[in-house]
């Protein structure tokens, strides 16, 4: 949930248009991070501020569906997990290096 | 050093120029507080000027929820009062990071004076920012020739330079870098010749990993030499396509499948190395674009030349835009890696009165070197040189540095000559001219220059 929210904060920087609350116009921007993973590289590619905030493929989040938020423990396997905490590690390092360009506040 | 504008009012409000006298001014008043909070090896304070010249403090994540934080909150707070519009609204004063490698990648930095661990970092929307020197390289000796204003002849002195060392026998390597305004390889070689593709299709190919499809198509030689080889690699093919809209994508970074990048500076010295791999030359000469530009900076910064040829003619534009370079390198704290390697040469030397110009180019050149690159050597000492208590002659800890006297023709100041002469003058017809003319008369007009260069060139093979 939180790669998802980092993703799109820095999606609305590289173009994706808001309503004035704030939720994205294009239905295919209203999508969880299975989806967004690949919106942020459409968004990001064709921005010259989005040059360097790359995301490495494959989308680690790509096996992940958002049922599974409320998946039983015993349906977790640890390499699932790991890839996503990756995934999410990477999101919050492009959030960092927006701050510090001045990106995002 | 001259006053800045800026110093002469009493307060100014705070513009661009103003932040880092404004950071010097707090780190100066707060000396003491900051070594106290700093005192431990693992502590850091980076100052960070973002994209948009607005500055504000990183510092290490444990000081979020330690003690100390109310006071770093309180010191950031009186900074951002010093800095105006450039500051950080309240509460976003302070960064917090776990790493300080991470905090400053993909930014310049250099320590402050006087701290052991305070960083200035700066981050800029182009990658060039003429403060990473590489080492000069260690296989073939790479010669850039670099103008701070264009049609000084640069490109002209270019060919007769690869001209003359390839009859001399050496194998010359061109690269016509001057992507925005291409020219060189039509000065080396006749149509026909000219290779399907250029650096710019390179750089749009390799992009998408199809940088070997225009690899083997993109060298031409020059038949201009019957002693040794030119090599000349254009800027763009014989048909030059799209070129806008190749020129438009030759500065993006490469990203990996992990998410690194590569600089497109990178990527261009990886197809350097590629293309001495393959041609194996002597001696490479590397046509710059001029000015202050991203081409510019990669060539003079990033590739590792042996010899930076600055092309200058006498006049204010010249020595203010050499001065905004050499403040830039100073300031960033880089001088001394990249001096050594500097060499004024005056552009289109009039014919009348040539000694009087070279002479007013050289004090205008040596002013600015004075200034910003030479080392200040203090005055002798008394009793440091002359006769000991035994009498006998002697010399004590001399002040030592890399300087140089106004005069001194070994000097990087001093400027190497290039004449004008009608028949040189304008780069198309030059083909035909080094075609048919012989080595004297290059000589008379480019002597200073070749000479100098061969110098350098040989100097690495004999050493």
């Amino acid at each position: 949930m939180a790669a998802e929210c980092g993703l799109k904060r820095l999606m609305m920087k590289f173009g994706m248009m808001v309503s004035p609350e704030g939720t994205p116009k294009e239905r295919y921007d209203r999508e969880h991070v299975d989806k967004i993973w690949a919106r942020f590289e459409s968004y990001r590619s064709g921005s010259v501020e989005g040059r360097d905030y790359g995301l490495p493929t494959p989308n680690p989040f790509d096996k992940w569906h958002a049922s599974d938020r409320y998946a039983h423990q015993s349906n977790f396997d640890q390499t699932g997990v790991q890839l996503h905490q990756a995934g999410a590690a990477v999101i919050v390092e492009l959030i960092k290096k927006a701050q510090r360009e001045g990106l995002l506040v | 050093m001259r006053k800045k504008l800026f110093e002469l009012y009493p307060e100014p409000i705070p513009t661009f120029d103003l932040i880092l006298p404004a950071v010097r001014d707090w780190l100066d008043a707060y000396r003491g507080s900051l070594n106290d909070f700093l005192s431990n090896e693992d502590d850091w304070l980076l100052v960070n000027r973002d994209l948009n010249g607005r500055a504000r403090l990183i510092l290490p994540e444990r000081i979020k929820e330690s003690e100390q934080r109310k006071l770093w909150d309180s010191l950031a707070s009186n900074l951002m009062q010093r800095l105006g519009k450039h500051a950080y609204p309240q509460n976003d004063e302070i960064l917090f990071e776990t790493n300080r490698e991470q905090a400053l990648q993909g930014a310049t930095s250099y320590l402050v004076d006087g701290f052991t661990n305070v960083w200035i970092v700066d981050r800029l929307a182009t990658e060039a920012n003429w403060a990473r020197i590489a080492p000069e390289t260690e296989s073939v000796p790479r010669i850039v020739f670099f103008s701070i204003k264009g049609g000084v002849g640069r490109s002209t002195a270019l060919a007769a330079t690869a001209w003359s060392l390839a009859q001399e026998g050496k194998r010359v390597l061109v690269l016509d870098l001057d992507l925005e305004s291409p020219g060189l390889s039509s000065a080396l070689l006749p149509p026909e010749r000219q290779p399907m593709y250029g650096i710019t299709d390179w750089l749009v190919e390799d992009l998408v990993d199809n940088g070997d499809v225009v690899f083997e198509s993109m060298v031409a030689t020059s038949n201009l030499s019957h002693d040794g080889e030119i090599h000349v690699v254009p800027a763009h093919g014989a048909d030059h396509g799209e070129y806008i809209a190749k020129l438009g994508r030759v500065w993006m970074p490469k990203l990996r499948a992990d998410g690194t990048r590569e600089a497109w500076s990178s990527r261009l010295h990886r197809l350097l190395r590629h293309l001495e791999d393959r041609i194996q030359p002597d001696v490479v000469l590397i046509d710059s674009r001029s000015g202050i530009d991203e081409i510019a900076s990669a060539c003079i910064t990033e590739l590792g030349a042996k010899l930076i040829l600055l092309f200058s003619l006498e006049g204010e534009q010249t020595w203010n835009g050499y001065r905004m370079l050499f403040e830039q390198w100073q300031s960033a704290g880089v001088a001394q890696q990249i001096r050594e390697r500097l060499q004024v040469v005056g552009a289109i030397v009039p014919e009348l009165d040539r000694v009087g110009y070279l002479a007013g180019l050289r004090e205008h050149s040596y002013e600015i070197f004075v200034d910003t690159l030479y080392d200040e050597i203090a005055p002798i000492k008394k009793g440091e040189v002359g006769p000991g208590p035994d009498g006998a002659w002697q010399v004590g800890d001399l002040s030592e540095g890399w300087s140089f006297d106004e005069a001194d023709d070994t000097a990087p100041h001093h400027p190497w000559g290039v004449n004008w002469h009608r028949s040189f003058a304008g780069l198309r017809s030059l083909r035909g001219r080094l075609a048919a003319i012989d080595a004297q008369e290059v000589d008379s007009v480019f002597g200073a220059l070749i000479q100098g260069v061969s110098n350098a060139v040989d100097w690495r093979e004999t050493s």
